[in-house]
């Protein structure tokens, strides 16, 4: 089974096209926890507003069953506690935002 | 909802672009087929809650996830039907139902995070609702027209202040938004005065503004392929609102079948709103009907027509040559027509890279 940073680095497949800036490093990720066969991922959006929730946490649940072995399980949840705010980003993607 | 049962939906809000575009050019005098001909008077109701009131409710509704907030695009799709079919008195009873479905469902949203966009957002739901509701009960349609591109302004502003949280925090910034927000609001209470009008317009180049100097457009447009795209739609729509508000100021107001009116009008949603459609229709479809719109460097082309289109319409309206406004109008359709296939192609592109070819 790959371990939490290879799920994170697997994850930095998912872009927001919109921001030009992948999930992880925009702050989206809650948390990554690999557990026997078993991935769960939190994952948040920056608003509930946004219509692209579901696509993307299809996609974060397709990138992550890449990766993994057969037989084993991904748990995409989205989640909406707390809300994101802008200090969740990663230094990359403040510099790509001209932090 | 499954994404397949949202596709009624959409074609449903694309029905009305085509019969509202049709509209659009019966009035301009071009000979036009079958039902888009019978209501050239419909052509803005058409556009405006036909087709971006239903595609905004669907996306509200798929953002949200809850099975009801469908009723909003429902009910507004089916004030197309009735409007196309004859039944003009009762589209608008529908449309202002869709519409307070979608003020509903995103009041829903401002409850689950109380933040300025969402706030936003919900003033440009309750400027639909409050169209839909004073044209229902008769009021001619240039008179509920503020209203109704309110609703479209507001609805970008309140998602394109959301997505500046990416940017450095400017407190002075979101002061200047909220400033913004309340003279638009102020214009279009005052719209029976003499100056309404003009403070909405004031607003809007204001809007435009704000939105040209803290988008994070003005960084992406730095990126490659899709995102650049996203952003040229953004800054060049963003040209169009300051040109569409700076119309109605200079003309003093929306005289109903001025020249003004049609150049702020279409400068408004055709210019700045549907720059908006290009960009964002590559990362909507996929969201909502759950296919690959893959990016090609082809998405410019109707975005270029539909530039120098209303840049011709808008030189017609300007000189007082009819011809080039009529002109103008008959390619603006063609840039709409031109997005509608240049998005198909990508669905198809997308579709066949998903199913590779058989090897054998």
């Amino acid at each position: 089974m790959p371990d939490d940073d290879a799920v994170r680095e697997a994850l930095r497949q998912v872009d927001d096209a919109e921001a030009g800036m992948n999930i992880v490093d925009l702050g989206l990720v809650y948390g990554v926890e690999v557990a026997g066969d078993a991935v769960h991922v939190d994952l948040t959006m920056t608003t509930a507003a946004c219509p692209m929730a579901d696509m993307i946490v299809g996609q974060a649940r397709d990138v992550i069953a890449a990766i993994l072995p057969a037989g084993a399980s991904v748990d995409v949840r989205l989640v909406w506690d707390p809300p994101w705010t802008p200090d969740k980003m990663t230094g990359v993607a403040r510099a790509h935002f001209g932090w | 909802m499954p994404p397949l049962a949202r596709l009624p939906l959409l074609i449903l809000g694309f029905a009305a672009l085509f019969a509202g575009a049709g509209a659009g050019l019966a009035r301009l005098g071009w000979d036009v087929p079958g039902v888009a001909a019978i209501a050239p008077s419909l052509h803005g109701p058409l556009m405006i809650c036909g087709f971006f009131g239903v595609v905004i409710a669907l996306e509200r509704a798929v953002a949200i996830g809850r099975l009801w907030a469908y009723a909003g695009p429902l009910l507004a799709g089916l004030g197309t039907v009735a409007a196309v079919t004859g039944a003009t008195a009762t589209a608008p009873w529908l449309f202002l139902a869709g519409s307070a479905v979608l003020l509903a469902a995103t009041i829903d949203v401002f409850c689950r995070q109380r933040a300025l966009f969402n706030f936003t957002l919900t003033l440009g739901a309750l400027c639909w609702s409050a169209g839909n509701w004073l044209w229902a009960g008769g009021a001619v349609v240039h008179d509920v027209v503020p209203l109704w591109l309110a609703f479209l302004i507001l609805t970008i502003a309140g998602e394109r202040l959301e997505l500046s949280r990416f940017l450095p925090p400017s407190p002075i910034a979101t002061c200047a938004f909220a400033a913004i927000l309340v003279v638009i609001v102020a214009g279009l209470l005052g719209g029976g005065s003499p100056w309404g009008t003009e403070v909405f317009a004031g607003g809007l180049v204001a809007l435009s503004v704000w939105l040209g100097k803290q988008d994070i457009a003005r960084r992406t447009v730095r990126n490659k392929g899709l995102t650049r795209f996203i952003a040229v739609c953004l800054l060049s729509g963003y040209l169009w609102l300051a040109v569409g508000g700076a119309v109605i100021v200079a003309a003093g107001g929306l005289a109903p079948g001025s020249r003004a009116y049609d150049a702020a009008l279409h400068a408004l949603a055709l210019g700045f709103v549907f720059s908006m459609v290009f960009g964002h229709a590559p990362i909507i479809f996929p969201a909502v009907l759950r296919v690959a719109v893959p990016y090609h460097p082809t998405f410019y082309l109707p975005l270029a027509l539909l530039h120098a289109s209303l840049a011709v319409r808008l030189a017609g309206d300007a000189t007082a040559q009819a011809a080039w406004t009529r002109a103008g109008g008959l390619l603006n359709a063609i840039a709409l027509a031109a997005f509608i296939v240049s998005t198909a192609a990508a669905v198809i592109r997308g579709a066949r890279r998903r199913v590779p070819a058989d090897p054998a």
